[in-house]
């Protein structure tokens, strides 16, 4: 009886592993952004999924689109203090390069499929 | 005339800078590797080493920076830029510091974040030379911001380390090298050299608590 009880225990643990793990790659997409960096980059979503950008940092970072040497105004998000999130959706195809613009050595890529 | 030689110096100092940063750099590890080699032979534990490293890193740098600063005030121009040069030697070196400690990714995050407090440093130092009032006002304001990133990344990093501490020592750092340039600006040789043994004594404050916290975040790497 008892052995049975584990056994049902660890059948559903296992069920529940495998269901946790097929609703994370269905979850929208995150980044970290931490120690002045965004991770992990680049990365990659399919088109209409949203990505999520959590700041870690205890600074004022942003989540702009494009490069410091060439922005592309697609979208542009303040990441005020640690704990900050900003959320983009990207419905069409392509690669979007975006960077921070306090910090504009930080660069990350989003690439959607 | 005294403009025009301010304009040649900040045009100098410019010129010297993005020369610099466009060009290639010579191994710091190895141009370091003497120095290493002395802490190594007289530490007996990896925590001393790392503590008599980030010292001897820290107080390089103020000894370069204030060389750097000299030269550029008293316009030798290819003093300048050899001290320009060994300052951003330093700067990879302790870049490359942290990328023992915390990795790739974190010294390459580093590295810009601190050339960009050297940045800073110019535009005062230009803003001496020129005597533009505005232009130095406007590098301590964003020297004293930087502070703020500067114990945001360490904070971030290590958590041993609070923001607001380092923010604090590393302002310390911006008033005691500041004070270093305003000296040599006034020509004034013994404060120069007083300020200048003040500022990199100050060093030990960042380097040591900067050891130590490494050591407690890294007890199996660093401990005995």
């Amino acid at each position: 009886m008892g052995t049975r009880w584990q056994g049902t225990r660890l059948v559903a643990a296992v069920a529940l592993a495998l269901g946790t793990g097929s609703a994370a790659a269905q979850s929208p997409q995150g980044v970290t952004v931490q120690t002045f960096q965004f991770k992990p980059t680049p990365i990659e979503v399919a088109a209409g999924s949203k990505v999520t950008f959590i700041n870690q940092d205890d600074i004022t970072h942003t989540v702009t689109s494009g490069t410091p040497e060439s922005r592309d105004g697609k979208f542009s998000h303040q990441l005020v203090g640690k704990g900050a999130t900003a959320t983009v959706e990207l419905t069409q195809r392509g690669v979007y390069p975006y960077f921070c613009e306090r910090h504009r050595s930080m660069r990350g890529e989003i690439h959607v499929k | 005339m005294t403009h025009t030689f301010g304009k040649l110096v900040g045009a100098a100092l410019v010129a010297a800078v993005l020369t610099l940063s466009a060009g290639p750099y010579f191994d710091p590890a190895q141009a370091q590797s003497g120095h290493a080699m002395t802490a190594m032979a007289t530490s007996s534990t990896r925590a001393a080493g790392l503590r008599s490293g980030l010292n001897m890193l820290f107080q390089e740098h103020i000894y370069l920076a204030a060389a750097a600063t000299g030269a550029a005030l008293g316009g030798r121009e290819a003093e300048f830029k050899a001290a320009a040069g060994a300052l951003d030697a330093n700067s990879i070196a302790i870049s490359k510091a942290i990328g023992s400690v915390y990795g790739q990714g974190a010294e390459d995050a580093f590295l810009p974040l601190w050339r960009k407090h050297i940045g800073m440093v110019v535009d005062y130092t230009v803003g001496v030379a020129s005597n533009d009032k505005t232009k130095q006002d406007k590098a301590v304001a964003d020297l004293i911001g930087y502070t703020q990133d500067f114990g945001a990344f360490l904070q971030s990093a290590n958590p041993n380390l609070p923001k607001s501490v380092v923010a604090d020592l590393v302002k310390h750092h911006v008033v005691t090298l500041k004070a270093v340039i305003d000296a040599q600006a006034s020509k004034d040789q013994a404060k120069t050299f007083a300020t200048l043994r003040t500022a990199a004594g100050h060093m030990q404050m960042i380097a040591d608590p900067l050891a130590e916290a490494i050591v407690k975040q890294f007890p199996d790497k660093f401990g005995g």
